[in-house]
């Protein structure tokens, strides 16, 4: 059994906003193995985002510990975060909004280079930047451009060349694809597995299109409300979803295939997918689940084991 | 079965800085009664263009109507003037768009701005117009109506203000609803139950939907025939169950083996297409999807590909289907 | 329909991969401002203040030479002469040239006009730039205080600072003077700054930056800065024409430049005398030109925000 690369223990984020206290992240504790593909889905206000960026401390936690090579990355000063960031990458899912407009792409691509130092010689930048970006497919010819003369799949190329630039171990890729087109996205996705294979890279990809994030993660795990609902492997997940919401998660995703589509049974579920402010104690999905009980509405259900490596939260399993 | 709508050749320009982009280079296709057509493509592709310009709420200028034409119920509505397209929005044809924040006005209540267009379109009384009004958010399972008709916008969550806008376009009964990517600022729960209901408004009030979208599961859940689009032109059209299993055009193709599906085995590779769309700046003279295509051959870059009938339904333009093609190719030239 | 194509069987053949250029980049590289210089080519009356404020420039150094009378001349015999072919506009009470004067009046209202928006460009970037970047409660305390700043009568500050430096024996020297316009006109500029990085300190891009492992200064410098300079820009060009009317008006209330230094606002204070006795060409003369001189900045400022309103792009 080898160790994780980073171990997720009790991670909340709490934000105070004009209703409350908007507990985005609710304490959500997981593993994630070298070179594995870390799943974590779920809809708006799930919270996953925000697990993303706090997992690589990009937001400063309300509680919990992220242990990484044996330290909890919290705790660590300014310094010793400096070199822990290098390891840490986030690509982010805006393409438009994450590029610096006024950067050509040669500056963009380099900035991890310049923040820390990690060159001598004009050359060796240049040289390390046109590396990176025929890794992501690009070339020469595009290092003096700016960011709005490519498209979307190009711009978040330029992004995941601009995360490998000091050869990190972890990146976590916030909706990557959501932005971008159909066809692209599978150009991303495929990048983004062909480079773990060359550069030996663990992921935590964020996503909430559950047919890509199946496709793409070895592990996944389901967020509702700032709560991990369901984690398995991503066949086992998507093969015998035991958690309710799960069940009603896989359900909607429409089916390219008009046979398939008007055979399938769908689970479908009430209501909106309610606000994170203040929210009530008892199981989160309380109010959109048929089949709660009395013990939902009081008591938060544990994340437990409930077949091998299959963890589920919800009494009624 | 007759058609609601005819769009015949359609073409629609933009004057730019740098000059003349064609957003829509040639397009032709109907919509028959109670039928749901999807047009899919990516972004760029045109489609969202041409439902605007059905609607024509194009800004004119920069837009133009390069030429074509749009046939509703016998008419083209590139003849009639501003006024007479004012009668026809809202009331026979209604659009339904991607983002309700952006196309509801936050200022204005929500039973207000239903009763608005029945009042003026139907020439209801305020009563009269409000009790439809109610009846309609009732329709569209929005929970204590008499009540929320009295609220803004800013008061419902994204599903609720999605249902709200489909009662707006639905209460004047049109024949024909555009929905330009209706759900894809939607969670995928909400989504669900938001195609369900255009369903059953479909089915109750016998109207034409077309589908504008990107998500193929989507066409697959939701459409009796589909139209596919790529830099401005139609490459292949045809009944929903055809294109899914018998795709004829190498970006059809492409397209479909590049969307995960969650039935097929995780060993499955996901093809990509390589590239990006081409700059309408400067169309391509032959097949635009030639820079992209694994089995583009060299007639494809010189001349603009005719049109194959596969079936009275099943359309496409691909020289890989003209007869010397599969002579010259078949050793079996081209990567899959 | 088929047309009838007549195609060789070569054409069917499958084309060469490097034909098929799938990257391709078809728009040659527009960058930034060479783009914002386009469009501000293409706004008519703010080329023609920008061409004022060109030949202004260019004349308030040259244009002390052109007819050849010193702007210190005194000529007795040719007092209050009103404009004509030997003295362009005239002259003055002291017999001095007036197309001279103004010229040399304008060469000051220009610097001034130029130091107090520059002082105001760079104080205002620096409290703006760290008021944004910083924790909310040091932003709150510098806001307040810029406000209270702000809020004092602007005449009143010139008026004290002019006396506490006369009675040091200094006078209204052209750096005092300076000195009192911009002890108070730093804080719009301060405001607007602060607002630009609040705002883009939000951004991805910022953000990212972070993510890399940049600190504050960092991102403030790389990020935020450059892409401000836009509305600062407008700003500054807004600015000078304010500095300018505000020195015209100290000078012409007589707190301002002292002779043997003049300033377009100073000769119109001397044409004041030439009003009632028939001499109006005195105070207009030097009136247009102030007058001229501020339409051109702004126009120049206007269409420089219109070039720069990413909506307004053609």
């Amino acid at each position: 059994m080898t160790e994780p690369l980073i171990s997720a223990r009790n991670i909340k984020k709490y934000f105070d906003v004009s209703g409350g206290q908007l507990k985005a992240v609710d304490g959500i504790s997981f593993d994630i193995y070298p070179k594995e593909t870390f799943g974590l889905v779920g809809e708006s206000g799930c919270g996953k985002s925000t697990a993303g960026r706090t997992i690589v401390r990009l937001y400063e936690p309300t509680d919990g510990e992220l242990i990484f090579n044996g330290k909890n990355i919290y705790n660590l000063s300014r310094k010793e975060m400096q070199e822990v960031r290098r390891n840490f990458q986030i690509v982010f899912q805006d393409p438009y909004a994450s590029l610096n407009p006024r950067m050509t792409v040669e500056d963009i691509v380099a900035e991890p280079l310049d923040i820390h130092g990690a060159y001598k010689t004009r050359e060796e930048r240049s040289d390390r930047v046109i590396e990176l970006l025929r890794l992501v497919g690009l070339g020469e010819e595009h290092v003096l451009r700016f960011p709005h003369e490519f498209s979307g799949g190009q711009r978040q190329r330029i992004g995941i060349a601009r995360a490998l630039a000091l050869n990190p171990k972890f990146i976590v890729c916030d909706e990557p694809i959501s932005a971008l087109d159909v066809s692209i996205q599978a150009q991303v996705v495929n990048l983004l597995k062909d480079l773990q294979e060359k550069l030996g890279l663990t992921y935590m990809f964020i996503a909430h299109d559950l047919s890509m994030v199946r496709y793409i993660s070895d592990r996944v795990g389901v967020m509702y409300l700032g709560h991990m609902m369901e984690l398995a492997k991503s066949e086992e997940l998507y093969a015998n979803p035991i958690h309710p919401y799960t069940k009603a998660l896989l359900s909607a995703i429409p089916i390219p295939d008009p046979e398939v589509q008007r055979s399938r049974k769908r689970i479908m579920l009430e209501g909106d997918v309610p606000s994170p402010i203040n929210p009530k104690p008892g199981c989160r999905f309380v109010d959109r689940c048929s089949c709660a009980t009395e013990i939902c509405r009081k008591e938060t259900p544990e994340f437990l084991e409930k077949s091998p490596n299959h963890f589920v939260a919800c009494h009624n399993v | 079965m007759e058609n609601v709508l005819e769009v015949r050749d359609l073409k629609i320009s933009f004057q730019t800085f740098f000059g003349e982009v064609e957003a829509v280079r040639g397009i032709s296709f109907n919509v028959g009664k109670k039928e749901t057509v999807a047009i899919v493509g990516e972004s760029g592709c045109g489609k969202s263009v041409t439902a605007s310009g059905i609607m024509q709420l194009l800004p004119m200028p920069p837009a133009f109507f390069k030429g074509g034409e749009i046939i509703f119920n016998g008419e083209n509505l590139l003849k009639k003037s501003e006024k007479e397209m004012q009668g026809i929005r809202g009331n026979k044809i209604s659009m339904v768009f991607q983002d309700p924040m952006t196309s509801l006005n936050p200022t204005m209540k929500i039973g207000k701005q239903i009763v608005e267009g029945l009042v003026k379109h139907h020439k209801m009384s305020r009563d009269q117009a409000e009790n439809k009004a109610i009846e309609m958010l009732k329709l569209v399972a929005v929970p204590q109506p008499e009540k929320r008709i009295n609220q803004y916008p800013h008061e419902f969550s994204g599903g609720m203000r999605q249902r709200v806008m489909i009662a707006l376009a639905m209460a004047c009964n049109p024949q024909l609803l555009i929905a330009d990517e209706p759900t894809t600022a939607l969670d995928v729960t909400v989504q669900a139950q938001i195609l369900e209901l255009m369903k059953k408004l479909q089915d109750q009030l016998e109207m034409s939907i077309i589908l504008i979208t990107h998500d193929l599961g989507i066409v697959a859940d939701m459409s009796d025939r589909v139209v596919v689009m790529y830099a401005g032109q139609i490459v292949e059209t045809g009944l929903t169950d055809e294109i899914f299993a018998n795709p004829k055009h190498p970006y059809t193709r492409k397209l479909l083996a590049s969307v995960p599906r969650l039935d097929m085995s995780k060993d499955e590779p996901l093809y990509s297409i390589d590239g990006t769309p081409p700059d309408l700046y400067i169309p391509p003279k032959g097949c635009s999807f030639y820079d992209r295509c694994t089995e583009a051959m060299k007639v494809c870059k010189e001349h603009l590909p005719e049109l194959d009938e596969h079936s009275a339904t099943h359309l496409s333009r691909c020289w890989l289907n003209h007869p010397m093609a599969n002579k010259a190719n078949s050793m079996g030239g081209g990567e899959k | 329909m088929k047309a009838e194509y007549n195609f060789s069987p070569d054409l069917f053949t499958v084309a060469a991969k490097e034909d098929r250029n799938k990257e391709k980049i078809h728009r040659p590289s527009i960058r930034y401002w060479p783009d914002v210089w386009r469009r501000l080519k293409m706004n008519h009356l703010a080329m023609t203040g920008l061409g004022l404020i060109i030949l202004f420039s260019i004349l308030a150094f040259v244009g002390t030479e052109i007819n050849g009378f010193k702007y210190f001349e005194q000529n007795y015999e040719l007092i209050n002469v009103h404009p004509d072919s030997v003295h362009w506009f005239g002259t003055d009470e002291l017999g001095r040239d007036l197309f001279t004067r103004v010229w040399y009046g304008t060469r000051y209202s220009l610097f001034i006009g130029v130091m107090a928006a520059f002082i105001d460009f760079a104080i205002g970037v620096l409290y703006g730039g760290i008021a944004g970047v910083t924790s909310r409660r040091i932003d709150s305390v510098m806001m307040r205080i810029a406000e209270v700043i702000y809020s004092i009568p602007y005449l009143l500050v010139v008026i004290l600072i002019s006396v506490v430096f006369s009675s040091a024996g200094q006078g209204s020297s052209l750096f005092v003077m300076i000195f009192a316009m911009t002890l108070t006109s730093w804080v719009p500029m301060a405001i607007l700054v602060r607002g630009q990085v609040l705002q883009l300190k939000e951004s991805e891009y910022a953000l990212a930056s972070e993510s890399l492992g940049a600190d504050k200064s960092w991102i403030l410098r790389k990020h935020i800065i450059p892409n401000t300079l836009g509305p600062i820009l407008v700003n500054v060009t807004l600015s000078i024409p304010r500095a300018i009317f505000a020195e015209a008006t100290l000078s012409f209330l007589g707190l301002g430049i002292q002779a043997p230094r003049s300033s377009l606002g100073a000769l119109a204070n001397d044409g004041l005398a030439g009003l009632p006795v028939g001499n109006a060409y005195q105070i207009l003369i030097p009136a247009i030109f102030i007058s001229l001189t501020m339409f051109a900045f702004n126009v120049l400022g206007d269409g420089l925000r219109d070039a720069l309103d990413p909506r307004l792009r053609k």
